[in-house]
């Protein structure tokens, strides 16, 4: 039986940890003063570079590349702590925020030595208050400590921490729409490029990095690369020509919620399988896996085929899903995949910012489409479509056959890719909220297409066994493999 | 210069430029709402998309489809020599791809879902972009059968509109106000597809502050559909009615480039045309809203004379002869002749050949609106001086031997007690102050050039209906030296006559050897005797102006 390895959430649930002096008592800011007695501020980013550590937010980009992003020669420059973690069913942040903030303080410490700055923002969640609250007192005794503010421990680093509220938007996260909100202005996510490593809070190089993140900062410093590359696994890298290694290093806090016996956040190494995972937390509650969501509600469905795919971010790309920010949606047999379809695609609606055209006003249309499915308005006509499926060369592909389908399926399907496609990852849209949107839309529909078609052909929700609810594994397999080559499809 | 390979076209544009430009310079279209080239560039309606080839992957490589770009924000420049693409291009771009198609397509149906297709009462029809751009672009059907928005009409301001429910949301409104007016009356409110654009309301609805500045009316202009209406215009015409012609505010001193919008019974609208050293883009409410007093039933449309001191209506036979009787009674010394930097160069200078060569006198006054206010916004300025030619009447009337040309204190004493004035004054309803008042007063003999009754009419023994900027072709010179030109839109009204033509037939009838058959002819003699005009005439003035050399600004 799989166990946690708990190294963020070590001493999690050691009384008073929130405090300077017990946090002290368990190496608290040992490591940030490691850092800055033993290594010049490049070897620590390149110690980063090295640990493959990803960033945990949602998008897995290598933390250490874009450190190395950031021109050297403008100054100031910030760091935005993204803490406004609000993806439906991730809620690992908020327990470093409220339990153990002195650990996200040292990871700052640690980026902020590295990097040279002197300014850093907390962007935390509106409704955090109590980890707002519990942020902003750490933040007022490491300051009292001489571990914030003005010539740290007699170093001559200066470090601020500023937090900051957002004020109930889900694409605050979004880091561009960050820093549009930090600055006072309408959270609406920028046109990329310039990104923020070059041109972010204020027009100066940013570095946004999740809370999560940060606090890996610390135990790779303490403890050496050498011991954090050991956990997780290595894969070739099937994007990079050659293949270079594409390390997934590291723990994980996982957020498991849903149909599991003891929901909540583990900690784990990266590249456990969906069922060990629903091991750790407790079991299955109910009869069989229907469906789990891998990485947040905007990650592609995994069906019960699939239960053997590695929880790690290559992994879960080359199922073209992701692990986005962690959040493990675990749903039963009872689960109606329309019904869930429709509540993601409601969130989604609420949260589109309306900057751009597609997503403005594709996003509530999908969640209409699915609304009157979910009715039992959903029409019974079908129309004639090319048939894409398993193509010859055993990828999904135009078949070259045709086939009958449903009208509200296609025009859901087509409406979704018409935001940002899922086929060819490419997006009309300004940000990748369009993906987040079209990624679940497209992949229930697809998977668990016999469920769509059962509840448009009765005019009501139809709840099929979890045998007869998804395609084949064949079809579920072929749609996986789009863009991997199939030299690489079995790691 | 970038060497572009765009479609099959292999072009070279300046290092800069942005797709959407370089391809309106080849005549190809790609249509855009939100980009303009006056404002910033959000890149937010996606109508833009292109297909850009920026690289060449490693062999063998598997390369996803590449996403497609906004030629509104993909700016064209010259690459390094290593990473030409195919050895020579420094961009290589296709903007009629199946996939750009298809995606303008997918855009226009997002842009028509909650689009209440009202075209049939819509002012916008007929000038739209998102009629032109569906027809052009779009599918020919529509896939919604959702319930649509209906965001409330709302008044913004003395002169605007918002019809929301038309509304595409490119924000270009928004960025007017933030950055060319400076004023920031607008903003989105709500989000997602709920977004509104609207200005500060309390909570209870009612506005804290209207959109209400003197550019504003150029909101309406730049939206591109049928959102913002000026009230102004609204169900007066559809615009596939209205004739057009190039021409230049008369408002003030700046000679912002406008196009007069009219039919045979007047004028219909005002809107600003491009000038990129003048007004850019833009035009102020003044010179947008200020020309109704052309189309006024009061204008002057025959001449009169004074009997038993009341102004009667007579022919232009009579008056013309009262005035000549008059006038070849006195000695030159006598008269004062009053020029109007309301007129065009054209007018001036036959009033300016008249008083020299056929009257033999050199005293010539300079007349036109009083000072106004000058506003000034972080990229327009509206300029103090409400007269649109007073440096070229100014030179004009002082350019034959000897002329000396008065304004103000001294016109004004000059004309006190003199015998007769003629004065041309060709401005609408110019108050007068006391002293001009007094001044004119004391006359003997008063002939007063003008459009509309006023105060200067009332003193005149003989008024003489004349023309406005709308009625006549000709020149004006803006305060910075550019000579441009106006043009003809609509006939006068009743009999009222060209300026400079009245004044010619004064000058025939007093035996002056004046011959000009049209506007272009004088400024042919303008080119010829008035120091610093030699490039004008009026071809090579064309749609663009000339600037006049030694003007520096
Ligand atoms: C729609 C959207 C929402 C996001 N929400 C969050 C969030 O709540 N928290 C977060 O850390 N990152 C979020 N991200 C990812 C950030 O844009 C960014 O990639 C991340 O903060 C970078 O930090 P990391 O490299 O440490 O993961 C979101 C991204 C998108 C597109
Ligand atoms: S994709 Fe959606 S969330 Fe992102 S900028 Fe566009 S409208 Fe806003
Ligand atoms: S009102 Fe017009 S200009 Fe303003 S955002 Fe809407 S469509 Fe654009
Ligand atoms: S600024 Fe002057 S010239 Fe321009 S529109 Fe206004 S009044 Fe006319
Ligand atoms: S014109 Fe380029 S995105 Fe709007």
């Amino acid at each position: 039986m799989v166990q946690e390895r708990r190294i963020l959430y070590e001493h999690l649930d050691v009384p008073d940890i929130n405090t300077f002096d017990v946090f002290r008592q368990y190496d608290g800011y040992t490591r940030f003063e490691k850092a800055i007695a033993e290594y010049q501020p490049d070897d620590v980013a390149k110690m980063v570079m090295d640990s493959g550590l990803k960033g945990r937010g949602g998008a897995g980009f290598s933390t250490g590349l874009k450190w190395s992003f950031v021109p050297k020669d403008i100054k100031p420059c910030y760091l935005c702590c993204n803490a406004d973690e609000s993806e439906p069913g991730t809620f690992s942040n908020r327990y470093v925020l409220e339990k153990n903030p002195h650990l996200l303080i040292e990871g700052i410490l640690i980026c902020c030595y590295a990097m040279g700055i002197e300014t850093t923002y907390v962007y935390i969640r509106g409704e955090f208050t109590l980890g707002k609250k519990m942020l902003d007192a750490a933040i007022k005794e490491a300051y009292e400590k001489g571990y914030l503010g003005k010539d740290i421990r007699g170093t001559g680093l200066n470090v601020d921490i500023y937090s900051h509220p957002g004020a109930g938007a889900y694409i605050c996260g979004e880091e561009t729409g960050l820093i549009e909100s930090l600055e006072g202005k309408r959270g609406q996510p920028r046109n990329k490029p310039p990104f923020p490593a070059v041109e972010g809070v204020f027009g100066k190089p940013t570095v946004v990095q999740n809370v999560e993140t940060l606090c890996n900062l610390p135990f790779i410093i303490g403890n050496g690369v050498e011991w954090y590359t050991q956990m997780g696994p290595t894969y070739a890298d099937t994007r990079a020509n050659p293949p270079t290694p594409d390390p997934n290093t590291g723990t994980k806090l996982y957020c498991i919620s849903g149909d599991v016996n003891e929901p909540g956040v583990y900690e784990l190494d990266l590249g456990l399988t969906c069922s060990e995972l629903i091991e750790v937390a407790g079991g299955l509650r109910g009869e069989e896996v229907k469906a789990v969501i891998p990485g947040g509600s905007s990650a592609p469905i995994l069906t019960h085929y699939e239960l053997d795919t590695r929880l790690d971010f290559t992994s879960l790309t080359l199922a073209k899903s992701m692990l986005g920010s962690g959040g493990i949606i675990v749903m039963n047999e009872t689960r109606n995949i329309v019904d869930c379809l429709l509540n993601i695609m409601k969130f989604y609606a609420h949260e589109s910012c309306g900057q751009c055209t597609p997503c403005r006003w594709g996003t509530p249309w999908v969640r209409d489409i699915v609304q009157r499915i979910a009715d039992g308005n959903g029409r019974k006509d079908t129309m004639t479509r090319p048939k894409f499926g398993v193509a010859e060369n055993g990828r999904w592909g135009d078949t070259g056959e045709t086939e009958e389908i449903y009208e509200d399926l296609d025009l859901l399907e087509s409406v979704a890719n018409n935001i940002a496609n899922v086929d060819t990852m490419t997006w009309n849209t300004i940000c990748v909220f369009g993906i987040a949107v079209s990624w679940p839309a497209v992949s229930y529909m697809r998977k668990f297409r016999p469920e769509f078609e059962a509840t448009i052909q009765e005019g009501k929700l139809v709840t099929l066994p979890v045998a007869e609810a998804t395609v084949s594994p064949e079809e579920n397999y072929a749609y996986q493999q789009r863009f991997v080559p199939k030299e690489f499809a079995d790691l | 210069m970038a060497f572009v390979k765009l479609n099959d076209l292999e072009i070279e544009v300046e290092d800069g430029t942005n797709v959407v430009e370089a391809a309106r310079e080849h005549g190809i279209e790609v249509p855009h709402y939100c980009y303009h080239s006056g404002l910033s560039r959000p890149a937010n309606c996606r109508m833009c998309l292109v297909e850009p080839h920026v690289f060449f992957p490693p062999a063998g490589a598997i390369v996803p489809d590449r996403q497609l770009a906004t030629g509104c924000t993909t700016v064209l420049r010259t690459a390094p020599p290593d990473r030409k693409l195919d050895g020579k291009y420094d961009f290589i771009v296709r903007t009629d791809s199946q996939r750009v198609q298809k995606a303008r397509a997918d855009i226009l149906e997002f842009l028509l879902v909650h689009h209440p297709l009202d075209c049939p009462v819509c002012d916008q029809a007929g000038e739209c972009d998102l009629q032109d751009y569906s027809h052009r672009h779009g599918y020919d059907k529509s896939r919604y059968l959702e319930v649509k928005n209906v965001p409330p009409k709302k008044d913004l301001g003395p002169d605007v509109l918002l019809y929301a429910t038309r509304c595409v949301v490119c924000t270009r409104c928004i960025r007017f106000a933030d950055e060319v007016s400076g004023t920031g009356e607008l903003g989105l409110v709500h989000r997602g597809s709920h977004d509104e654009i609207d200005i500060p309301r309390s909570h209870e609805g009612v506005p804290l502050q209207l959109l209400d500045n003197k550019l504003a009316g150029n909101v309406v202009d730049i939206c591109p559909v049928g959102a913002l209406i000026s009230k102004d215009f609204l169900f007066k015409s559809r615009p596939w009615f209205l004739e057009k012609a190039n021409s230049v505010c008369s408002g003030c001193s700046v000679g912002c480039n406008i196009t007069v919008e009219y039919k045979a019974d007047g004028l219909y609208r005002i809107k600003p045309r491009f000038h990129e050293d003048i007004n850019q883009h833009w035009m102020c409410d003044d010179g947008r809203l200020g020309y109704h007093y052309v189309n006024s039933d009061d204008r002057l449309q025959l001449p009169l004379k004074r009997v038993d001191d009341e102004l009667t209506p007579t022919h232009w036979a009579d008056a013309l002869s009262v005035i000549t009787e008059r006038l070849s009674e006195i000695e030159t010394e006598d008269i004062v002749v009053i020029g109007s930097a309301q007129g065009t160069n054209e007018d001036n200078y036959v009033l300016q050949q008249f008083a020299h060569d056929v009257l033999k006198t050199t005293q010539l006054g300079l007349f036109g609106q009083l000072l106004g206010e000058e506003h000034k916004f972080p990229q327009f300025t509206i300029e103090a001086d409400k007269n649109p030619n007073t440096a070229g009447a100014r030179t004009i009337l002082g350019s034959a031997n000897g002329n000396v040309v008065l304004e103000g204190d001294a016109l004004w004493e000059k004309v006190s007690g003199a015998k007769v004035v003629y004065l041309v004054s060709g401005g609408s309803e110019r108050p007068l102050e006391d002293a001009e008042k007094a001044a004119l007063e004391s006359v003997d003999f008063l002939i007063v050039q003008d459009i509309l009754p006023s105060e200067v009419t009332q003193l005149a023994d003989v008024v003489l209906p004349g023309t406005t900027f709308a009625e006549k072709d000709g020149t004006f010179t803006n305060s910075t030296g550019w000579v441009q030109r106006i043009r003809k839109a609509i006939d006068p009204p009743g009999e009222a006559r060209v300026d400079w033509e009245i004044t010619q037939q004064l000058a025939k009838q007093l035996g002056g050897e004046m011959n000009y058959h049209f506007a272009g002819e004088i400024a042919l003699a303008i080119a010829e005797n008035v120091p610093g005009y030699s490039d004008t005439s009026h071809q090579k003035i064309g749609d663009t102006g000339i600037k006049l050399a030694g003007s520096d600004q």
